[in-house]
């Protein structure tokens, strides 16, 4: 079976899962607070950022802190328990298939769910700043590139991280315990970005760019740079060492 | 009765492992704080329980509520999971007796928890600060309501697991108002009383109104499922 046509049925698995309803309200829920408290985005000129650049960062910064990183373990929930509640999973495993190709489109279908989420917040974003555009008489828009090339950024970055929940829920049959150790290695994420061993700690790469990002429109307030030499061997070894016990273990707990 | 026989649906869920771990895990975050940089806090005017639930509770209380809602939604997932839901109705008994079963030990599980946060808040004050019987008795004082405050977000996301069959649709919803929760500001008195927002409270002069308000969002809670299984019949 070719990967393409393994990665079109992993689709239409979870086309009934009413996950994207669900991806889209958190989406809704990050953006409703910043238009109701628009005319905070007015005070932050002591740093050096303008209210149409605090809108967007906030937002995303509050997106990619918590909501991205949780929604993305409930999608590695979704991806497993799929399969393992009715047995699916031993009826795949039983089709001449290669486990590690079904791991890894299961992988991809999780990258395309964070891309999902990530549109649909900077759709959300559109709307939410046209309507602050008309209750605040200022314009908040900025340039669809340059909000799509922040957007990217954070997909980018997360890709380690993401490697990681998928090896967490793979690896750890047991589901309290791959949900609990996803969404308890979210919350210090908070710590690490201060410290400077954040490069070894992928669940707050996402959360570290996007400060960055705000430290270079903030002109008055210094954080640190990304350090590319540094976290690209970390976090491309993250990536392909998750990524390979994953589809060392995938279905290993079925077979025995 | 219902309570020994949900303790045993659990045995092999590694709900209590998953609790006493996470509750270690956030009871850490204190010791940790103050071994790192307890210079930041030591030479505060406050009293000591204020200044370490200051600089830490956000995050402990992030941990509980996490734990609560991923311990909910475990919880109903093994009813769910195998069609046991099917056998437990075809039982003699209240539908709504498996849930209060379900809250008294979840609630139960969270006092534990807390109990080990509340532990090591006083180890922290015994060993970088100094401890009187005012200490213990304020401490005392913020479990209790703690305590409290974190059980409307337990009933809340019992209900919300007990209305879906699959799992991450029941866990995505918890996280949405999780999310929405951490959004909410405190000055805004209204807005946080939101269930999911309650349990990042600390004791202060409204302890009394958010005690009430808990209190009014059980029981809207407890009504909310009772509704519910007797509308899910109806329709079904």
């Amino acid at each position: 079976m070719s990967f393409s046509s393994l990665l079109s049925v992993e689709f239409k698995k979870i086309k009934r899962s009413k996950i994207l309803l669900i991806l889209l309200a958190a989406t809704i829920f990050l953006w409703l607070p910043a238009i109701f408290n628009a005319n905070i985005n007015f005070t932050m000129q002591d740093i050096g950022i303008s209210p149409e650049n605090n809108f967007l960062i906030q937002g995303f910064l509050g997106m990619s802190w918590f909501m991205f990183p949780a929604s993305m373990v409930v999608g590695t929930v979704l991806l497993t328990q799929t399969e393992r509640s009715n047995k699916g999973i031993l009826k795949m495993l039983s089709l001449p298939i290669s486990t590690k190709k079904l791991c890894i489109a299961k992988f991809t279908v999780l990258l395309s769910l964070a891309a999902t989420q990530i549109l649909m917040a900077v759709g959300m974003y559109f709307v939410s700043a046209a309507i602050t555009t008309q209750t605040q008489g200022y314009n908040f828009m900025l340039s669809p590139m340059f909000v799509l090339k922040e957007a990217a950024l954070i997909f980018a970055f997360s890709i380690p991280m993401l490697a990681v929940f998928w090896m967490l829920s793979v690896c750890i049959q047991t589901p309290i315990f791959a949900v609990g150790a996803g969404l308890a290695s979210i919350v210090p994420s908070v710590l690490m970005i201060n410290t400077k061993l954040w490069f070894a700690y992928p669940m707050c790469y996402p959360f570290y760019v996007i400060t960055a990002e705000y430290g270079k429109l903030a002109t008055k307030m210094s954080t640190n740079d990304i350090n590319l030499s540094m976290l690209l061997p970390v976090a491309i070894a993250v990536t392909v060492i998750a990524l390979a016990i994953a589809c060392f273990r995938f279905g290993q707990a079925e077979r025995r | 009765m219902m309570l020994f026989v949900e303790s045993k649906k659990l045995k092999r869920t590694g709900f209590i492992a998953a609790f006493l771990g996470g509750g270690i895990l956030a009871s850490l975050i204190p010791i940790l704080n103050m071994a790192v940089r307890s210079e930041n806090f030591v030479g505060l005017s406050e009293r000591p329980l204020k200044i370490l639930l200051d600089a830490n509770w956000q995050m402990m209380a992030m941990l509980n509520v996490l734990l609560v809602v991923i311990g909910a939604c475990m919880m109903y997932y093994t009813e769910y999971a195998d069609n046991a839901m099917q056998k437990m109705r075809t039982l003699s008994m209240k539908e709504s007796t498996m849930f209060f079963g379900k809250f008294i030990l979840l609630v139960g599980m969270s006092a534990v928890v807390l109990a080990l946060e509340a532990a090591t808040v006083s180890f922290c004050t015994v060993h970088w600060f100094s401890a009187d019987t005012d200490f213990f008795i304020e401490l005392l004082k913020n479990y209790g309501y703690t305590l409290l405050l974190i059980v409307p977000s337990a009933a809340f996301s019992l209900v919300i697991a007990s209305a879906c069959k699959n799992m991450w649709v029941s866990l995505g919803i918890c996280v949405v108002c999780i999310f929405t929760a951490t959004m909410i500001s405190n000055k805004n008195f209204i807005l946080s009383l939101f269930p999911f927002a309650l349990p990042f409270q600390t004791f202060s002069e409204d302890a009394v109104k958010y005690c009430i308000a808990a209190c009014i969002e059980m029981i809207v809670a407890g009504a909310t499922e009772l509704i519910y299984l007797k509308g899910r019949r109806a329709f079904e």
